[in-house]
């Protein structure tokens, strides 16, 4: 938009982004985020983050974004709770357009679980921290306490619930940060880099409250670099490129465009990568490959 | 997110501010606070501030210098209110004028516009050098003045930490305005302000093990991949602050230190618009606080 602009990390002015690639024919969606020519500029050092996106996200779809670092991920993420404004566009979440409203307003609405739980944690118990949320929101001491025991459970932590945060091991702290915004029930959720810095065994658990979380109907948007994790859990995959939007489709279709993978020097899964040398349609995981190979097997006639 | 940290760190540029050498700036830093404690002369003070608004003008950090600033108005405000009706200084005191039921004193005027004046001049000196300078260079600089290395090291990595500690307040407001949180004066402290300190708890932890495990503290030659030139400029300008202390001690003791607190006639009129003005911005601010502990 800015001829001046420079790009996210301060390189020349960016060319304009191909026409987004959107894989198969276009679902139609009810947005619970409804992003129109979405641009922003940071105002130190006129640095351009975004550019023209435009993107719909249903209701109980669960979106991945991917990019480079500095290709605009987080601070699209931004704007979907309002701690970023755009400079030009439009953005609306569950009906509210986030242009006038405070991020505060729309905390019941969306709710942003940032990197490091240690940002957001500051009681003196864990129940406590998950009280937080749902008490700034107004609501009755009998309704919080039940929210907080409904948190508790969902995540597993009536263990730790009466501990200090800060003694808590770091991947418990994370699911904490996820549980203090889950009491707060908002629609749409916007997890940033839930897995880093996760063992194998606390991804997993990630990524099954990932689905639980849809399965009672909310949205969920995820900033990853963990493609194993986006390759099994989201619906539909946003890759970011220069503060461009260069396509939206389902991980399938982003893995196995090769435009795609190449200029945004990402990385598909191994299995993805296994199944595509085979020949075979990408796979999203060990199991997808086995039961495409199987399946294989049974029509040439050998199993 | 936006306007939450004051950005008490080095503004990047190339002015002639910029590339004084540190101890240059250093040495007119400490000769400003030698001096601001030596006189209570409000005009010499105010003079001094002026010329240190003139350096900033010429480093072209105006922007971020004066957010720093405010911060020093409800201070200055409260410094001339209470010192106009309570003097910190010995008696007898001169009545001016009154006030509502409050009498206002000449040696109170004087008292407060002097360490209005300290506090801005000194405050302006050191922010100039502090966004002028990168803490690197500074390090670099204090080394060849053979300051120990310890020692130097502290300062530098104190003056390094502040921007880093402006952003972690900044993200954690962000979390915590995720979550709601309503409040932005006295309320949002503890939720905002256990995060930051318990990260700089664990940061230094961090810090210290990573140093150690890099040798910190092992005897030997210290190198710097900046490197700092001393130019005769720098000499000079260093040589400058030294005769400009010189100087003002000999005009100090020669002048009864510039004391005008007996002989400094100020009229009631100034007086009252003084006061009525720094008691309208003390209101303000006070009112303000509790507006947003209320809101809270």
């Amino acid at each position: 938009m800015t001829a001046t602009a420079t790009g996210p990390s301060g390189g020349p002015t960016i060319p304009r982004a191909d026409a987004v690639f959107t894989g198969g024919p276009a679902m139609p969606r009810q947005g619970a985020v409804e992003v129109e020519h979405l641009t922003h500029v940071y105002p130190s050092g006129k640095v351009l983050a975004l550019e023209d996106v435009s993107v719909s996200i249903g209701h109980g779809e669960i979106v991945g974004v991917v990019g480079q670092n500095g290709s605009g991920k987080t601070t699209f993420s931004k704007h979907l709770n309002g701690l970023l404004k755009p400079t030009s566009g439009r953005v609306v979440v569950n009906g509210i357009d986030t242009a006038g409203k405070r991020v505060q307003e729309l905390a019941a609405h969306v709710g942003y679980v940032f990197q490091n739980p240690n940002h957001q944690l500051f009681a003196t118990t864990v129940q406590a921290d998950l009280a937080f949320g749902p008490q700034n929101l107004g609501l009755p001491e009998d309704e919080v306490q039940a929210r907080v025991e409904r948190a508790i459970e969902f995540f597993g932590l009536q263990h730790v619930r009466e501990l200090h945060p800060y003694r808590i091991s770091f991947p418990m702290r994370k699911l904490v940060g996820i549980a203090g915004i889950y009491t707060m029930q908002p629609a749409i959720f916007v997890l940033d880099e839930p897995t880093t810095g996760q063992d194998h065994v606390t991804t997993q658990v990630i990524n099954t409250l990932i689905r639980r979380l849809r399965d009672e109907g909310a949205t969920v948007v995820c900033v990853s670099h963990d493609m194993p994790l986006l390759a099994d859990v989201v619906d539909r995959l946003l890759v970011m490129w220069n503060a461009h939007l260069i396509a939206d489709a389902s991980p399938r279709e982003v893995f196995s465009n090769t435009e795609v993978m190449a200029r945004t020097k990402l990385e598909p899964p191994q299995v993805t990568s296994i199944s595509m040398q085979l020949g075979r349609r990408p796979a999203l995981s060990v199991d997808d490959l086995a039961t495409d190979l199987e399946s294989n097997l049974t029509s040439v006639g050998v199993a | 997110m936006q306007g939450v940290a004051v950005p008490v760190s080095l503004v990047a540029g190339n002015s002639i501010i910029h590339r004084l050498n540190p101890i240059a700036k250093l040495a007119w830093v400490v000769v400003v606070l030698v001096i601001a404690f030596m006189t209570r002369n409000p005009l010499f003070l105010l003079a001094l501030a002026v010329v240190g608004l003139v350096l900033v003008t010429a480093a072209g950090i105006w922007r971020s210098f004066s957010r720093v600033m405010l911060i020093l108005l409800p201070i200055g405000t409260s410094l001339i209110v209470f010192q106009a009706v309570a003097p910190a200084f010995p008696r007898p005191w001169t009545p001016i004028t009154t006030f509502g039921p409050f009498t206002i004193y000449q040696e109170g005027i004087y008292s407060g516009l002097s360490l209005l004046s300290r506090a801005v001049s000194m405050t302006v000196f050191a922010l100039v050098m502090i966004m002028t300078t990168h803490p690197s260079d500074l390090f670099t600089s204090l080394k060849r003045l053979r300051v120990p290395y310890v020692l130097n090291f502290m300062l530098a990595m104190t003056l390094q930490l502040i921007p880093v500690l402006q952003r972690e307040i900044g993200v954690v407001m962000s979390a915590q305005k995720s979550r709601g949180m309503k409040s932005t004066g006295f309320g949002a402290v503890l939720p905002s302000f256990v995060p930051v300190f318990a990260g700089a708890i664990e940061r230094v932890q961090q810090l210290s093990i990573s140093l150690e495990s890099r040798a910190f503290g092992s005897s030997g030659i210290k190198t710097s991949y900046r490197q700092v030139s001393v130019r005769p400029f720098d000499w000079l300008i260093g040589a400058m602050a030294v005769a400009f202390l010189i100087a003002c001690i000999a005009i100090f003791l020669t002048n009864n230190f510039l004391d005008m607190s007996r002989t400094l006639v100020i009229p009631a009129e100034l007086s009252l618009i003084l006061v009525g003005l720094s008691a309208l911005g003390f209101v303000g601010f006070v009112g303000s606080a509790i507006w947003l502990i209320v809101r809270a």
